[in-house]
């Protein structure tokens, strides 16, 4: 840098070597010719400034790029090798391979001429738990008036796909912890495969069995699916109704019996007595459910005789029709196929209505004006793909949380600012008598 | 030369020498000024060092800090798009493969706000709400005529409300939400056996007390839109229930209204930041608690209330690090500067732990199972492990990520076997996600008792009138 100090000096000196820094220069004869000593003190001279000149390049450049900068190819290095670390991690914990997949050898695959049973068969389940609920009096099938409801929902062990699918399992979750506190039903939420051969849809059947043989306190299990929402807090299923039937389902009996659609009933959200008869039909209803061969002869047949069903692998929903459709006599006059409220609602043509049924109607009436049910068929957010677009799907599941989550922060005295909002806002002012609002907004007291 | 003849060869060497001078005095000047710079910084403009360390972080995105980063998979999750995309078209049309992919879906696209914010008054202090001094009075006055909703649910037991929750976004860390999940699953267990009601919480209620002080503005709506509820139970989303047989003492707790895991002389005597935990606690739904939940929240209010209030607890405080107010050390700093206040009603439990760190706990489930059995609560079988510092919804945690994760795993699976042996099932090993069958059907399933007793406990035995 000091360098071009000196070029000026340079050129009106006509090609001796500068002198000194500061000095302008002094006198100068043109022409005449400098002596040997001379030169070589102006070397000395010109090697000293080069030094200095140097020695102040490092002081400026050091204080401008800073001497941190040594160590940095090391430093990238490692953070790289970290990140690659972090993502291997969170690449095995979303595989499906376990630790101790290496331990055991395969089993074998299920021999397709021995009918798959759920379990050893139970001739006297209604003898052996009438005996039971008669000796353990303190563990009464009715609570509160009301028979006794068991929640029985679920997920797979594994992370989603994607991290928006356990996203929206657990505000599932919680929406539903929501309604069954308000109206007393307990709640098993299952992330296990008790049976690896019906797994997928079919693993609820095995574990519907198995609550009902470990609870006999529990007069009806309710199963419900993940992607299905609680959309009125206040609506409570009318179990009166249903005295003399074991099965609950919603769906519509022209379309089983007259069409044999493949939608006629829907095994997202259902009811289930505990009695020898459930057990029976859950023993029917197995059979097509084993993976391999037999589910996937199974899904030939189904797809041939429902109507409109895509071909795929039997699915329980397409079974239980066929079941039913087959051997009408045996079991339908205990299935109550239930349409006069949303036991299960198809979402598509529910959530655009919201804001229309804020403004015409309230919460408690459970079909099409306030739908009991919102159930996403097809959005599949824990998969990688949907059958509708993703934008829609979750769009309309935000809307469909936030719409219950409005009836139970009622209470509490907040809103969400819109359907598509997290945020809350305050409805109702703070004040020194709390309780009067209790009285007015607790769903549970509005019932009794 | 032209200008040599105007005004004199003297005159233009002096005009000349005064010119380099001046060259010389500026650049050296210049030179100084920019040594100084980078010596010293120049206020907000900083130093030539902090400038290049911008350039570079804007033109290489630098991401990780050591060993605690959770990063999105990007590029892999990108190459999984493309070949999964690659691997539809052939059998729809690309547009609607992409719009039906959930594949990096940015949930922010769909989420809006309507309506204004709600700005808080600067000039008036902050308040949980409107004071009430008669709580107990008119709590008591409403479980007279509301003899449905008792507030003891049996002979010692009282009616218990478990609230926890997390933030209505999705988790920062791509497998956070699981975990959360899985967190809440064990929740809802160790509740259905024990007759304990649930509140998952989603929504922030005042954006003042944000981050851990969230949970006051909570706990004071919930006490006083339940009063059938006795005693309120926080818990963290990260903590988990490792014993599903262990009851909570009641009757121990009959003369408290404040029940934390602690010792008294670390809080007292020491006044240690860690002396007690509020991560999980016990609150009675009463006047006295209202008292506290105001008195525990000034140093909460986001900003400077909050950062000087930090201040103030690590000057206080033994062994507290630098940062802002948090409410565990508020309730430290509370407790031992007014004992008289509150001490009598707090009591610090340590007989069980109410709460487990983890760190000390996860290593040793094998050499639990061998030697000991659920129900005991305590370092032999803890209630609850604790996953302090791990922080897996967020992106940066105190630990590293594998150990915190795993350990997580295993704990879930030390707890989910407790429930699973009532079906007669049990987990591969306590990594595994697979379970087993331990017992087998039968056709008397009612002959079956379950190891435990955990099917028909008596502590949710209902209150037989006589």
């Amino acid at each position: 840098m000091g360098k071009d100090a000196f070029t000026p000096q340079k050129r009106v000196t006509s090609g001796s070597l500068p002198t000194t820094t500061t000095n302008g220069g002094g006198k100068y004869l043109p022409g005449r010719v400098v002596p040997r000593g001379r030169q070589i003190k102006k070397t000395f001279n010109n090697i000293r400034i080069t030094i200095l000149c140097g020695f102040v390049t490092i002081l400026v450049l050091r204080g401008t790029i800073g001497v941190g900068n040594l160590g940095s190819p090391d430093v990238d290095a490692v953070d790289q090798s970290i990140i690659e670390e972090t993502n291997r991690i969170l690449a095995e914990i979303r595989s499906d391979s376990d630790p101790t997949d290496t331990e055991q050898p395969p089993d074998a695959e299920i021999n397709p001429n021995v009918t798959y049973t759920l379990g050893p068969k139970i001739e006297n389940w209604d003898f052996s738990r009438k005996n039971w609920l008669e000796s353990n009096p303190e563990f009464p099938n009715h609570v509160n008036g009301k028979p006794r409801i068991l929640l029985l929902t679920g997920s797979p062990p594994n992370p989603c796909d994607n991290p928006i699918g356990d996203h929206y399992l657990l505000k599932a979750v919680k929406n539903k912890i929501d309604y069954c506190r308000i109206h007393g039903i307990e709640i098993v939420y299952n992330m296990a495969h008790l049976d690896k051969e019906l797994a997928g849809y079919w693993a609820k059947l095995p574990m519907i069995r198995r609550l009902m043989l470990s609870h006999p306190e529990v007069e009806w299990i309710w199963w419900m699916d993940s992607d299905a929402l609680f959309t009125d807090m206040v609506f409570e299923i009318p179990l009166s109704k249903y005295t003399n039937h074991n099965l609950v389902i919603h769906g519509y009996p022209d379309l089983l019996f007259e069409q044999k659609s493949w939608i006629a009933l829907n095994t997202g959200s259902f009811l289930f007595r505990n009695c020898q008869w459930s057990l029976d039909l859950l023993d029917a209803w197995a059979p097509m459910g084993p993976k391999g061969s037999i589910r996937d002869e199974a899904g030939k047949i189904l797809t041939a005789n429902l109507k409109g069903r895509p071909a795929f692998e039997a699915d329980d929903q397409s079974a239980l029709i066929y079941l039913l459709m087959s051997q009408k006599g045996q079991w339908m006059d205990r299935v109550f196929i239930e349409n006069s409220y949303y036991l299960h609602g198809y979402w598509a043509g529910l959530v655009d209505r919201y804001e229309e049924m804020i403004e015409k109607y309230h919460p408690g009436l459970g079909d099409e004006r306030w739908p009991f049910v919102t159930h996403f068929v097809g959005c599949k957010p824990c998969g990688s793909y949907g059958d509708y677009p993703v934008e829609r799907c979750l769009r309309s599941m935000e809307r469909a949380f936030n719409f219950a989550d409005n009836q139970v922060l009622k209470l509490y005295g907040f809103s969400h600012r819109g359907l598509l909002s997290p945020k809350i806002r305050r409805t109702r002012n703070e004040t020194v008598m709390p309780l009067e609002y209790v009285d007015q907004f607790d769903i549970r007291r509005a019932k009794h | 030369m032209l200008i040599e003849r105007c005004i004199g060869a003297y005159r233009l060497r002096r005009i000349q020498r005064a010119l380099r001078h001046g060259k010389v005095t500026v650049i050296c000047l210049i030179l100084t000024v920019v040594v100084l710079r980078g010596t010293i910084g120049a206020g907000k403009f900083g130093t030539p060092e902090q400038d290049f360390l911008n350039i570079r972080d804007h033109l290489v995105r630098k991401t990780a800090e050591h060993r605690r980063v959770l990063e999105e998979i990007q590029p892999q999750q990108q190459q999984q798009a493309k070949t999964i995309s690659d691997s539809a078209q052939s059998s729809g049309s690309s547009s609607t493969s992409n719009a039906n992919s959930y594949i990096e879906f940015d949930i922010n696209t769909i989420l809006k706000d309507e309506g204004p914010e709600e700005k808080p008054d600067p000039s008036k202090p902050y308040s949980l709400g409107t004071k009430i001094s008669d709580w107990d009075e008119q709590r008591s006055l409403w479980l007279k005529s509301n003899p449905q909703f008792p507030n003891f649910i049996g002979p010692e037991k009282p009616r218990v409300l478990l609230v926890t929750g997390s933030s209505p976004k999705p988790c920062e860390n791509p497998v956070g939400d699981h975990y959360l999940l899985k967190s809440i699953k064990n929740k809802i267990d160790y509740c259905r056996l024990h007759g304990v009601e649930m509140f998952y919480n989603m929504a922030l209620l005042d954006a003042e007390m944000a981050g851990f002080w969230a949970k006051l503005p909570l706990i004071r709506k919930l006490l006083l839109s339940h009063p059938e509820v006795e005693f309120l139970w926080w818990m963290d989303s990260d903590a988990l229930f490792t014993d599903m047989a262990f009851e909570v003492p009641w009757e121990r707790y009959k003369d408290s209204n404040f029940v934390m895991h602690g010792w008294n002389e670390m809080v007292y005597d020491e006044k240690n930041w860690i002396g007690l935990n509020t991560g999980s606690f016990l609150l009675r739904n009463c006047q006295w608690s209202l008292d506290i939940l105001d008195a525990w929240a000034p140093m909460g209010p986001k900003g400077k209330i909050r950062e000087e209030a930090g201040k103030i607890l690590t000057r206080e405080l033994k062994g507290r690090p630098v940062f802002e107010a948090d409410d565990q050390s508020a309730m430290v700093y509370l407790l031992a500067t007014q004992k008289d206040l509150w001490g009598s009603k707090v009591y610090l439990e340590n007989a069980y732990y109410l709460h487990g760190y983890w760190g000390i706990l996860v290593d040793r489930y094998e050499e639990m199972i061998e030697n000991y059995h659920p129900g005991l609560g305590d370092h032999r079988w803890p209630l609850v492990t604790h996953f302090v510092g791990c922080k897996p919804c967020g992106k940066f945690g105190d630990y590293p990520v594998e150990r915190c994760l795993k350990q997580m795993d295993r704990a879930f699976n030390f707890g989910d076997n407790q429930i699973l042996q009532m079906y007669g099932f049990t987990h591969k090993s306590l990594a595994s996600r697979r379970v087993k069958r331990v017992r087998n059907e039968t056709s008397n399933p009612l002959q079956v008792k379950d190891e435990l007793g955990l099917l028909h406990p008596a502590f949710k035995a209902v209150k037989l009138s006589s």
